[in-house]
This record gives C-alpha cells, structure tokens and sequence, in this order.
C-alpha cells in the first residue's frame, strides 16, 4: 500500500522529559488510530506531525514534502487537516464564517468556490442547518463539529484528529464515527484516542505509544490477538492479573499471565492494549 | 475515606480558606501593565513639567489607565466551574474586590506622590474622580457577569469604559460638565456631579451583585412557550447558555 | 523498531482550485475588514464621525466657506474614527490568542506574519470609507453657492491617513504586546497625545508641531490659499510614510523576515524621514514676503471690479464674493442721504498674514477716505459687522474716524447699518460685543470697534421699531445735520422725530 506518511528516529524532548523517543511510524491512506495513556507523546506526536512544532532531530515527509525546508513545510501545510485537542472557537462567528476563515487560512482564495467548499463541508458534519448561527449558541458537541469541519476544509489529503470525540455522547460518538471513516475514504488520517472502540470500529491500523515511544504497530485485529490466551473468568480477583474487574455477571475478567487450566476468554482490543502498555519492551510488528 | 464533619461552612471561613486561591487567580499581568501605564503618566508630569492644567489631564489618564486594569477584576477562566459552587457570588466578587483595594490604594497614593505638589489637583477632589471610575469599572464589570455567560468579559467593559470616557467630554453639556480644569469657578459643583455618579456607580454595582435568580430577558411562561416552539440545541458538554 | 527509510512516498494532489498566498493575505485582508467594519466602536465612530459633519456642515455660520480652510476641518473628526479602529484592530490581531484558536491556526500555510500583513490591510478599506466621508464634507462645502477658494488634496488625506496609521498602530501592538488591556491604554494614550493637542496646538503651526498627526491650527481670518505656508504635502507623505513604517513593522515582528519587506520597510522609514524633516523646516522665506505683501500692500495681489459706482478690490479667490458685498453696500447708501448717497467707495478686502495662521489682530482701520475694509470670512456676524463698516465710512468720511466717533452721529450710523436688515434687532444684538440691547456697549466692525453710548442704543432701537420709510426720509433730509461733527445724541433723537431721554454723549465705556 502506498505510503503517504512517513517519519523515522523522532525525538523531542521538554527539559529532561522525552515526550517523542526515537519515533518511527509510516502511514497509509485510511484512518490509523493512535492509542496511549495521557503523557504518553500522542499530543506532541500529532504536533510535529502537523508541522505545529519541529522535532529536535529525525525526519519526516508528509504526501512526498518534506517539512523540513520553509517551502516543503507550506506544502504540508496546504494539503494537512487539522483538528486539535480542545479546539478553540471565535464565539462571536457563525460556523460558516469560522470555517471560511479556516478555509481562506488555507488559501483556498476563489470566493465562490470557498463558500462552495464550506457549505459541503459544512452539511458533511450535519452543520447545514446552523452554519448561520453563532457558534457561541451552539452546544459542545455541534461546536466539536464545527472544528471538524475546520479541520476537513479543503479536502485535505493528511487529516490529523486530536481526541476529537472526547465529551461526546455516544450518539454523537457514532456520527462522529461515521464521519471520521468518510473521511479516512482516500485520505491519511491519523486519529489519537482513549476510545479503544472508535479505534476497533474505525481504524484499519493502530499504533499504541507510551514514554513518548511507539510500543505496538499493527492492526487492531493484531492487538487484540496479543491478548489471546491472556484474558480469563475467574470466580475472585487473581493475583496474577496486570489487570482485573468484576463484571455484571459478578465473574472476574482477568487480563495478564492465566494460571493453569484457567477459563479462557475471547481477547478484545482494550485486553491487547493494556497488555502492549505493560509490556517492558516495545513491540512493532507490522 | 474523607468524610466532611459539617455538611458546609460557615461563609465567613470559606472566604478565609478563598484568600489565597482568589490572590493566585487575580489578573495580575492586565494590572501590571494598566498600572505601569498610569505610574508613567503620572511619572512625565515630574518629568516633564507644565502647568496644572496638563497634571492634571496626565492625572486624568492615569485615573482610566487604572480604571481599565480593574475592568477585567472579575475575569475568571475557571467562572464556569465556579459558578455552581455553594460560597456566592458577592463572596467571591467582595474579597476580589478586598484584595485588590490595598494594591490600588498604594498605586494610587504613588501615583499623587509623584506628581509635584505645586501642580498637583485638590487631592480629595481628583481621589473623587479615580474612586468614581474605579467603581464605575467594577460596576460595568459585575453587570457584564450578571448579564452575560463570558468567563472574561474585561475587554468589552473595558472598551465600554474606553467609549466612555471618550465621549462624556465631548457629548457631556456644560451644565452637566465632569471634567473641569483646575482653577474653573464650575470645580467644587463638577465635583459634586462626580459625587452622584459614584453613589449611582455604587448602587448599579451592590444591585448588580446578587446572582439572577432567572433569565432576564424573557420570563418565565414565555420562555417555556418559546421552548416548545424553538428547541434550542443545548445540554451537552458544551458552555451553552441557552439552558 | 522496523520502520523502513527508503519507502516510496506517492504524493497526493491537493484539490480545490490552486492555492495563493498572496490572494490568501488580500481574502482574509477582507473578511477582517468586514468584521472590523461591523464592530460596535466603529460603528459609533463612524456613526459619530458623519453626525459631526452634518452638524458641522448644516451651521449658519458655515454657510460662506472658504476651501482652503474647509479642507483641513475635515482632519480632526477621523481622529476619533482612527481610535476605533485602532482599538478594534488590535483587539481582531489577539482574537486567534484569546479564543485559543492559534494552535490550530499556526499550522495552516498562511503563516502569522501573512496573517499579520492581512490584519494591517483590513485597516485600508476603513480609511478608504473614512477618505469617503472626508471626500463628501469637502464637496458639501465646496458645492454651497457662498463657498471661495480651492482645497488641497494633501490636507484631505490628513484624516484618512490617520486612521491608516492608528489602525496599524494597533495591530503592532498585538504584536508587541499580547495584553488585553494594552490597547485600549494606547487608546487613552493616542486621545491624550494626539487629540488632546490637536485642540491645544493653537499658538504654533510651524516646526515640531508638525510630527503629531493633526494640526488643525484653526485660525480666525482665512489666508488666500498660497499664503497658508502649511507643508500639507510633505505632511501626508510623512503620515503615509509613518503608516507604512508601522504596518511593515508588524509585518516583521510577526516573523516575516523577507528582503522584500527588510527593503519596503527601509523605503518607508525614508519617506516618513523625509516628509518629517521637509514637514518642520517652517514657513518658506517666499511665503513670508508674500504674507507681508499681502498684508501691507494688498493692492498688488488684488482684483478689482466695478459695482455701481464703487469699485471692489479683492484676493483672486475672493472675487465670487464681491455680489454679496455689493449687495450689502447698495442697501446701506440706499438709506444715506446727502452726498453719501451716490458716493462712489472702495471696498479692499485687508488681512493681518505676517503673524501666521492662527493671529487673530485685528486690523488697523483704514485712513483713505471712502474706503470700507472686508476680512477674509464672512456669514453670520461678520455680515452685520461690514454692514456697518460701510455706514461708518458714509457718516464719518473714513473708518478711522468712525472708530472715534463719539457723538450722536452714531445714531444715524448704527441705523443705516441694521436697518435694512431682516431682524435689525437681533443684528444689533450680534453686532454688539455683549449680546446686549441695552446699555452702553462695543460695536464690532471689520476693523477697530465703535462705542454705543446706553442714549445712543435706547434711540436706534426707538428708531428701529419705526416704519423704515419713514424714518429714511429724517435721515434724508435732515443728512447733513445728522453727519455734521459734534451733533449730540439729543438733537439727533429730536431731528429723527425720537422722544426719549438720552444724557449726555460719553464714550469712556
């Protein structure tokens, strides 16, 4: 498959934290999930990946650009989307106004074909109805919207989503899924979560980071298969479990090292993920 | 577990355990450089000389630059989690506002130091006018909080106080005139003006003070009617102020 | 880690149209200029701004402009449109801070400092409606039938420069300062610099004055336009100059370090250097021979042309002017009897230039007789004033004379002067330097005042409340009696038929 994204040996540190280790990774068209405990480096992965902040060493390219020279790093930009944690608003502009001053932002500078471009992105995220209103009447869900759409203007070909259903009800959660998989449709997009169900829905890869370094690379049907054979019923907490819950059948799911002749159960992703997290060593196999 | 002893406190200690919390939250870099401004107009009157009539317009200046630090006294990012919070509103607006006053008081006394005293104004008089446009500031600022669901609504009180200042010497008739030079036979009744409009300043602000206990703007049966006819798109995470 | 170096990497097209930074700048230049144009102080500054020259404009007293002083009266209202603006532009260069939305801004291709250059262009179209406005006061005035002179171009643009210059002023300051409070403090600093003094900057109109960005130095008496020794042209060029400095500043300190702007930047500081120092070099030695000239020996820039009997001598501008004052002389001599009547006059316009724009001496009387001086304004008071200018010099022989006189001529005098008038009561309330009709008081004329003695007033106001005709046929026939030297008060009120009880003629005050 054709790589649209790639970095090798990223490093970044704050004073004496390293929030990027020696990251390498290579994207492909089609939502990659990017899954980590806070602190993990998602945050400032997607920032240097967005040209937001430069990586003090190793390499990247973007749709074949180079960010590292001014010119390459504009074109990046022209061709990235961009939805940050927490986004902020202009309360006193309407959704279409926000998102044609992301658009010209952009330099999308044909007038008619820009409002062209936001009323469809617009009616994408099921804005239509409210792109006259003031974003500051707008609920938080229709707000988080309003940044997606900032972030799809434009037909960007890199689409980087920074916890973008966070605070979301689930009904909102599936739309925002649906939209989130209609733009993976041709597009890299690159999706940092907590939600291990937005990744096992949406995502045809997953990455899994912590210490600032990718601990897992593969897809999610490989992470959940990492927790085969480790996830057991047992009628009381085992003592062996890195993790263990009592669930609604009053049984105790256990993910970890089962004793013998335990009582396998079938893996699910977040089993896999919790497991790529403890291990000591990091682990890529794709 | 931690278990509370009582199910509140008293207000008066709550406002004792607030004191270092509200010191920490204070816009203290808006002041700082308000305050800066106002120390340096003050500062170019013994610098540079003149009559009283320019002390006193540098005064003058320096009175607004103070008043537009304390426009954004009651900005406070965290307002929507404090909003809800069982110590009231006028608690927290008051020690604000008790906090604030000595810093404002020693600036103020600073600020009259450094003019020289052969040009200085009547110094009750011009304390007259900057304790007026104080109040009026914190006035305009508590309405701003009443009235609107903006966590940091400084920079639009300001730019009302601004507006203000600006056209009251210019639209103001001259029986109703505020800024008077120094000297003027219409002083001491400019300054009983200026009298009026603190206590008018004062009283907008204690009224303003107390939390809404409704929406203001459409009452009550109105407003369900309205509901029922215009669902308005609330309730979720999101800082609505329509619900 | 297995991650591969040598990946083939496809690039992918970016669709929607082609992509210009350049276009980007202008675009967003316009929708900030929208945004701004909509913000609520600079709707109430603009509002204010076109309330003041209508007002301005609608006066009575602004009925007979002159252009070349019309033109800088536009300068001082933008003035409070270029604090708007300044205030709103500043505040729309922190907006992306204050709402947080930089993150994400600071990674689309249009970098801050295009972003900048686009906040600094969205001031253009405020001072292009300001330059609107400022065009429609000029050419309000310009229209008005009494209206004399010509304008300058320079001078119009003071006011939109201005606002240019405030507005970058603001946007340099985001860029300086990232405070919420820090530009409305410039505000109150700007309001006490700049419009503070441009009221107060009355005494001096030459030299360092020149580097705050109004001087309106408004001036009692108009100066033909070639004497006004206003550098207005090297003035504009230093505001566009100190614009255009302060833009590319912004434009700078927002990281576009580009030769291109490095090298705008030095050409900019240039201009605003040379119009600075071009602007303070004071009043061209041409100029000040020219103010002497005009003021000593008028007759040699003058126009003279017949009217009736008399000849009118004016500066070219003024020529438009000569059927008012025509009009005026007819129907004071009209009233006169004797020879009066049909005493050819020389009416000389006269100004006191050597002192500068903002003098107000007034000028000596002239000694020749017959000849009736005529400032350089005219409307509302100064029309009564020359009214009775000329009834001096038809009573008195010159105006010299009329400013001593001290006797019942007065009477006649003051009656030939408001008697023709609409409502000669109310012109001699104006005329008057207290606003009274009663009581001794100063009479204003185009040169030295005359005394009315409280005799005097009580009998041409007895006078006024009488058929004209009636009382123009006394005067008539009782001229020579009535201009003699010496005639008191009393007999005077006796010859116009006029019972009251006058004292004696005492002119000490």
């Amino acid at each position: 498959m054709t790589v649209t994204v790639s970095a090798s040996g990223l490093t970044l540190r704050y004073g004496a934290t390293r929030a990027l280790d020696d990251v390498s990774l290579r994207l492909t068209p089609g939502v990659t999930g990017l899954l980590g405990p806070n602190g993990a480096g998602k945050t400032t992965l997607l920032r240097v990946l967005a040209t937001a902040v430069p990586a003090d060493s190793g390499a990247f390219t973007v749709l074949g650009r180079d960010p590292g020279t001014a010119r390459g790093r504009q074109e990046v930009r022209r061709a990235l989307g961009y939805l940050p944690q927490t986004p902020g608003f202009h309360p006193d502009f309407t959704p279409f106004e926000f998102v044609d001053y992301v658009a010209i932002l952009k330099e999308l500078t044909d007038r008619a074909g820009r409002h062209r471009e936001v009323r469809r992105v617009l009616a994408e995220v099921g804005l239509g109805e409210v792109r006259g209103k003031r974003i500051r009447k707008l609920s938080g869900g229709m707000r988080q919207r309003v940044a997606l759409a900032a972030a799809l203007v434009g037909d960007p070909g890199f689409l980087v989503l920074d916890e973008p259903t966070v605070g979301l009800d689930p009904e909102q959660r599936l739309r925002f899924r649906e939209l989130i998989a209609e733009a993976g449709e041709g597009r890299t997009v690159l999706l940092s979560t907590h939600q291990t169900e937005d990744v096992a829905m949406l995502c045809h890869r997953v990455l899994v980071m912590a210490d600032g370094r990718i601990r897992f690379d593969g897809t999610p049907a490989e992470l959940a298969a990492r927790a085969a054979g480790r996830v057991w019923s047992s009628t009381a907490r085992d003592a062996g479990a890195k993790a263990g819950w009592r669930t609604g059948t009053g049984a105790f799911r256990n993910v970890g090292d089962p004793p013998e002749g335990a009582d396998l159960l079938e893996p699910t992703l977040e089993d896999g993920y919790l497991l790529a997290l403890d291990d000591e060593h990091a682990e890529v196999t794709a | 577990m931690y278990r509370l002893r009582r199910p509140w406190t008293a207000p008066s200690t709550a406002a004792a355990a607030l004191v270092r919390p509200v010191w920490r939250g204070l816009p203290w870099r808006v002041w700082g450089v308000a305050q800066g401004a106002g120390t340096l107009a003050a500062g170019l009157i013994r610098v540079c000389g003149g009559g009283p009539l320019p002390a006193l317009v540098l005064l003058r200046a320096a009175v607004l630059a103070g008043a537009l630090g304390l426009a954004f006294l009651l900005d406070d990012p965290a307002r929507h989690t404090t909003a809800t919070v069982p110590v009231r509103r006028v608690v927290r607006t008051a020690l604000r506002v008790a906090l604030v006053a000595p810093v404002v008081a020693v600036w103020w006394t600073a600020v009259l130091l450094l003019v020289p005293g052969s040009v200085r104004p009547p110094v009750w008089d011009i304390t007259l006018e900057a304790g007026t446009a104080s109040v009026l500031a914190l006035a305009a600022a508590t309405v701003a909080v009443r009235r609107t669901d903006e966590p940091e609504p400084g920079r639009s009180v300001a730019t009302a106080l601004l507006a203000g200042a600006v056209l009251a010497p210019l639209l103001l008739p001259a029986r109703w005139a505020l800024f008077v030079a120094p000297g003027d036979p219409g002083w001491a009744a400019a300054h009983e003006r200026w009298a009026w409009v603190l206590a008018g300043a004062a009283a907008l602000w204690a009224v303003s003070l107390r939390e809404p206990r409704r929406r203001r703007t459409v009452r009550a049966p109105l407003r369900s009617a309205f509901r029922s006819v215009f669902r308005s798109p609330c309730g979720t995470s999101g800082l609505s102020r329509t619900c | 880690m297995t991650a591969t170096r040598t990946e083939r990497t496809a690039p992918v097209a970016v669709s929607t149209g082609t992509r210009n930074g350049r276009a980007a700048v202008v675009a967003l230049a316009g929708f900030e200029a929208r945004r701004l144009l909509l913000r609520l102080p600079v709707l109430l500054a603009l509002a204010g701004h076109v309330t003041w020259i209508v007002w301005r404009t609608l006066r009575p007293a602004d009925d007979f402009p002159v252009l070349q002083d019309a033109d800088r009266a536009t300068q001082s209202g933008p003035l409070f449109v270029g604090l708007a603006v300044m205030l709103c532009a500043n505040q729309a260069a922190l907006r992306s801070l204050r709402r947080d939305t930089e993150r994400h801004f600071a990674v689309t291709s249009l970098t801050l400092w295009r972003r900048t250059a686009a906040h600094v262009l969205s001031v253009v179209p405020l001072a292009l409606l300001t330059a609107v406005a400022v065009t429609a006061q000029f050419t309000w005035e310009a229209a008005k039938p009494g209206a004399v002179g010509r304008g300058s171009v320079a001078e119009l643009l003071a006011g939109p420069l201005t606002v240019l210059l405030f507005g970058t002023a603001g946007v340099l300051l985001a860029r300086l300062n990232s405070s919420a409070v820090a530009g409305p403090l410039l505000v109150v600093a700007f309001l006490l610099l700049f419009v503070g003094s441009a009221s107060q900057s009355g005494g001096q109109d030459t030299g360092p004055v020149w580097l705050w960005p109004v001087v309106v130095t408004s001036g009692v008496h108009p100066f033909p336009s070639d004497l006004l020794g206003r550098p207005a042209g090297w003035h504009a060029l230093y505001l566009a100059g100190l614009a255009l400095t302060v833009a590319l500043l912004a434009v700078l300190v927002s990281g576009g370090r580009t030769r291109t702007v490095q090298a705008a930047l030095a050409g900019a500081l240039a201009l605003a250097a040379l119009g600075g120092v071009m602007q303070t070099g004071g009043i061209p030695a041409a100029t000040d021979t020219a103010r002497s000239r005009a003021s000593l020996a008028p007759e040699q820039d003058q126009t003279c042309v017949r009217r009736g009997a008399s000849h009118y001598c004016a500066f070219p501008e003024w020529t438009p002017r000569v059927e008012d004052w025509a009009r005026i002389a007819d129907r004071v001599q009209g009233l006169a009897g004797g020879a009066a009547h049909d005493r050819p006059l020389l009416v000389r316009q006269r100004l006191e230039a050597r002192y500068g724009l903002s003098d107000d001496a007034a000028l000596d009387p002239a000694t020749r007789p017959d000849q009736v001086t005529v400032g350089t304004s005219w409307g509302g008071d100064r029309v009564p004033e020359f009214s009775t200018a000329v009834a001096g010099v038809l009573v008195a022989g010159n105006e010299r004379r009329a400013g001593e006189l001290c006797d019942g001529r007065m009477v006649p005098l003051m009656w030939l002067s408001l008697a023709w008038q609409r409502d000669p009561e109310s012109a001699l309330r104006h005329v008057r330097l207290d606003d009274s009709v009663t009581g001794s008081a100063l009479v204003l004329s185009g040169t030295e005042p005359l005394t009315m003695t409280a005799g005097q007033t009580k009998v041409v106001r007895a006078l006024l409340h009488r058929p004209l005709a009636d009382v123009g046929a006394r005067v008539k026939a009782h001229w020579d009696e009535l201009t003699a030297p010496g005639v008191t008060t009393a007999r005077a009120a006796e010859l116009l038929g006029v019972r009251v009880s006058v004292g004696g003629d005492r002119c000490t005050g």
